[in-house]
């Protein structure tokens, strides 16, 4: 049994646990962080494009009724697809934090 | 090419039609104008589409798709009717009135088919917002 060293337990030599120790910026974790934030910021844009839209018709600047009612539409949309990621990412965290150790 | 995209196409048609209502309102309501800025009787007013590439930049599909936009109002340059009408003011010698050459009738057809045009395209976007709950739908 001598061929096979034992290794310390506070020298970890795994060639998987660097790039995890190397910090987040490196990998896809960053770029996923940005795509989301972005995606947060377009479902925020639009929220506000319907809102304004929706002001300018109530005030009587704007004729735009149809106009009015697809910015609502896609605000809708958008917060769904949103709403839709943001289930799915709870449900990724609560079924690892459910996994038997 | 998004399903948002395809609502902006969709905006762009509901906005002509729109405009063609509007100058077929102008039309039947001025059936019977005789005096206008110009001089003269009211004369029939026609919307004309264009077709505008939705982005001229973005991929080969893209520049393919275009929306419709009205970039001119034409007048119709047809003469005028010419009506026997000697008791009205703007009568001439003879004791006739020129009258805009407006059929009401084929007005009316031309507001059915803006009507059924315009509700084409609500169901456009009807049909796009089920087709995006729906992938939202997926492995829910």
């Amino acid at each position: 049994m001598s061929g096979l060293p034992i290794l310390g337990v506070g020298a970890p030599s795994y060639p998987t646990a660097s790039p995890l120790t190397k910090g987040a910026p490196s990998g896809d974790g960053q770029a996923f962080a940005d795509t989301l934030k972005q995606a947060l910021e377009d479902v925020d844009q639009s929220q506000h494009r319907a809102d304004a839209k929706l002001a300018e018709l109530a005030t009587g600047q704007s004729p735009d009724l149809h106009g009015t009612m697809i910015a609502l539409e896609e605000a809708d949309i958008t917060l769904r697809a949103t709403l839709s990621v943001r289930d799915k990412m709870v449900d990724a965290y609560q079924q690892i934090m459910n996994m038997n150790i | 090419m998004s399903l948002l995209d395809t609502l902006q196409i969709t905006a762009s048609g509901l906005t002509s039609q729109r405009v063609r209502l509007q100058t077929i309102a102008s039309n039947m309501a001025n059936a019977r104008t005789t005096r206008t800025d110009e001089g003269g009787p009211y004369q029939r007013k026609m919307p004309v589409f264009e077709a505008k590439a939705v982005d001229p930049f973005g991929s080969l599909l893209e520049q393919e798709l275009s929306a419709p936009e009205v970039t001119a109002i034409e007048t119709d340059k047809s003469d005028p009717l010419r009506i026997f009408d000697p008791q009205h003011p703007d009568a001439d010698m003879d004791g006739y009135v020129l009258y805009p050459d407006i059929n009401v009738l084929e007005e009316m057809v031309d507001l059915m088919g803006t009507a059924r045009s315009f509700e084409a395209n609500t169901k456009v976007v009807e049909v796009t917002r089920n087709m995006a709950h729906d992938a939202l739908g997926i492995g829910r």
